[in-house]
């Protein structure tokens, strides 16, 4: 009776939320405090499949719903992004009868990675994804040692574990077990055997902290490594990034499987080559999944085409105080062989709390876009000094930048007879500033 | 000028590396040829060549470490403060100055014995916070950030008196540490960078001098609007 009471009550809640466009934690929470153990008292499906990480988890969760509802799953998913318990909770609820019985083949959970211990506590995960551990809202989350030690308490006996074999950190997580699922790229031509990056969170074992050594570097400190002391090392791969050429925005699975990509940076790729590996082991086709995966633009909002005036361009949504985010996105932009325009906006560093610092902007890699590719840059925002003094420290000549505090007068700038292709690196808190002003998709 | 990055690939978590472009700039401005060294795990620094040295913050594990290696500095790094040369100690890195750090799991590191002060981690919750403090051998506040885990008891050595944010402790007012010339506080990252003014204050300690400032245009600008907004905080709680 209870179970019922509390299933009623999220629904009708959930409802009435949606409808006054509210977020989807509050039924989850009000459930929990009716019946703090609901999440154990629901019947599950077969596959509970949880992601969690620093990077990609909303966009790869997406595109693993995307695959398996193509293919005639029934998929219960949180694409709000509630990804703490309580949105977890209104998801599963909501995707229940009152009885008690989720309807569906597959739940598909985007966890916090400093929360899914909570969460997993009551939903014991059958596969669980971990995509990469960075240097990501420090602020807010503690540096990867410390998530990695929340993480590692949300990790039970029973969940299939699906790693990143070329983040050093997240291999840790499935160190010395036998049944770990393992995804990777083999040697990229994109790759730099030296480390492209301000700093280096690969130097140091993550096992035993001696130092240690990278055959290739995808990305920072992302590759192929091996410990010089303890035989930590990369693990071979099941699930694997072949090639890819990101120049044409080609890349190949398993030796086997072309897709286009939509969007040409190694983020996204990860991200398909996880959403992969969760199809395969559901049991979908290799062919059907790069089907599904070809040329595909994610709805989540990160990627938005735009038109200012006569001109043309891209936001690539990027996550203040997460400089691998940034480096990825200065990546696609430097690799624009056109010649592109790019602006940063640093007005708000996050939506969700007050902060002021802005010691992440020396952890950014903005010595990229010192490049023939890049013709001008436009800084913008409240923290519009901290950039300027930032990018004094690199070697870009200072007349390609230009300098306003008020996002209108960067956009009236902008808007112009140039011809360039715009690119416009900024995160959630900042992004609305400059897409009322333009015209997007 | 000769500058010193120690442990600059362990110790570097919040972009602290900045503090030392910083003053490689400014020394520069003012005239001087600078050079910087990077040391870290088994180097053996000669101190006394250098003069201005750094470490920046870590995570705990690595605070340990370095630690462990650190040891062989203490008489070196001892006659290097008492000579009156400069050094920066931030975030977590200049717990290693006090007497001892107890972690999570109640296993006790000793420090290197410079200062009295005791810290004691925790594994549950970061204690994170803007902060702005105040010095008095500075006319305006610092700004910047702390994100620590651990709790610092008995400082009687205290550099800044606490404005906004997180303090040694619980208990405390105050933060940091200064010992003739030798800085340590919680601020993470680039407190140099971000505090033009602290930034000119340690150059003249290091030239012997007035330092050229002002090419600190941005710098001074970003540090305002940053105590601006910190300030409007401090009210509204």
């Amino acid at each position: 009776m209870k179970v019922f009471f509390t299933i009623l009550v999220c629904k009708i809640l959930r409802f009435i939320g949606k409808l006054a466009g509210k977020g989807s934690s509050l039924p989850g929470q009000i459930a929990l405090k009716l019946c703090p153990d609901i999440l154990s008292r629901v019947k599950l499906p077969e596959y509970i499949i949880a992601v969690t990480g620093s990077n990609g988890k909303t966009s790869t969760v997406e595109m693993i719903a995307h695959i398996l509802m193509n293919n005639g799953k029934k998929v219960a998913w949180n694409k709000e992004g509630s990804n703490q318990i309580e949105g977890v909770t209104t998801l599963v609820l909501n995707s229940a009868t009152l009885t008690g019985k989720v309807k569906s083949d597959i739940l598909l959970i985007e966890s916090d990675e400093r929360f899914a211990k909570y969460t997993f506590k009551y939903i014991l995960p059958t596969h669980y994804v971990i995509t990469n551990l960075y240097r990501d809202q420090l602020t807010r989350n503690g540096h990867p040692e410390w998530v990695y030690n929340a993480i590692k308490d949300s990790i039970h006996d029973g969940t299939q574990l699906i790693l990143n074999a070329d983040d050093p950190l997240v291999s840790c997580f499935g160190w010395g077990k036998k049944d770990v699922i393992w995804f990777g790229a083999d040697k990229l031509s994109s790759d730099t055997d030296e480390l492209v990056s301000v700093y280096n969170d690969g130097a140091y074992c993550p096992v035993c902290k001696a130092p240690m050594e990278y055959s290739t570097h995808h990305y920072n400190h992302i590759g192929h490594y091996s410990c010089t002391k303890c035989g930590y090392k990369r693990q071979d791969t099941k699930y694997t990034i072949t090639s890819v050429d990101l120049d044409k925005g080609v890349m190949e699975i398993d030796g086997k499987y072309e897709i286009s990509l939509a969007l040409k940076s190694l983020y996204n790729i990860y991200n398909i080559l996880s959403a992969y590996t969760v199809a395969s082991i559901v049991g979908i086709s290799g062919e059907k999944i790069a089907a599904d995966m070809n040329n595909y633009v994610l709805k989540n909002g990160r990627v938005i085409t735009f038109k200012l005036g006569s001109r043309e361009g891209t936001m690539l949504t990027s996550k203040h105080e997460n400089s691998i985010s940034y480096d990825q996105s200065i990546r696609v932009a430097s690799a624009f062989s056109e010649g592109c325009d790019v602006m940063f906006i640093v007005d708000a560093v996050s939506r969700k709390y007050f902060t002021s610092d802005v010691s992440w902007l020396w952890d950014i890699d903005f010595e990229m876009l010192n490049n023939p590719n890049i013709h001008q840059i436009v800084l913008a925002g409240k923290y519009v000094n901290d950039l300027a003094v930032r990018f004094s420290y690199t070697d870009i000549p200072s007349n390609k930048i230009k300098l306003y505090e008020s996002i209108d007068e960067a956009v009236d700038y902008l808007n112009s007879d140039r011809k360039e292709y715009i690119y416009v690196i900024t995160c959630f808190s900042d992004k609305g500033k400059f897409l009322g002003k333009v015209n997007g998709d | 000028m000769k500058l010193l990055h120690l442990y600059h690939d362990i110790m570097n978590l919040y972009g602290d590396y900045a503090n030392v472009s910083a003053l490689k700039r400014i020394l520069e401005q003012s005239g001087e040829d600078v050079i910087v060294d990077k040391l870290s795990f088994g180097d053996i620094a000669d101190l006394s060549q250098y003069d201005f040295i750094f470490v920046g913050s870590g995570t705990e594990n690595n605070q340990k470490l370095v630690l462990n290696d650190f040891k062989k500095y203490r008489d070196s790094l001892k006659a290097y403060i008492e000579s009156g040369k400069c050094a920066l100690f931030t975030g977590n890195s200049f717990e290693m100055l006090g007497k001892t750090i107890t972690d999570a799991d109640g296993k006790s590191f000793d420090g290197l014995g410079f200062f009295g002060f005791t810290v004691k981690e925790q594994n549950k919750t970061r204690m994170t916070s803007d902060v702005i403090y105040e010095a008095d051998f500075l006319k305006t506040p610092l700004v910047g950030f702390v994100n620590k885990c651990g709790e610092i008891e008995g400082n009687s050595a205290l550099m800044f008196s606490v404005k906004l944010g997180l303090a040694d402790c619980e208990n405390s007012q105050g933060e940091g540490v200064r010992s003739n010339n030798l800085f340590g506080t919680h601020l993470t990252g680039p407190a140099l960078m971000k505090n033009p003014h602290f930034l000119e204050y340690v150059a003249e300690l290091i030239l012997g001098r007035k330092p050229e400032t002002a090419y600190l245009v941005h710098e001074k600008a970003g540090y305002e609007i940053t105590l601006t907004e910190l300030t409007k905080r401090m009210n509204e709680s």
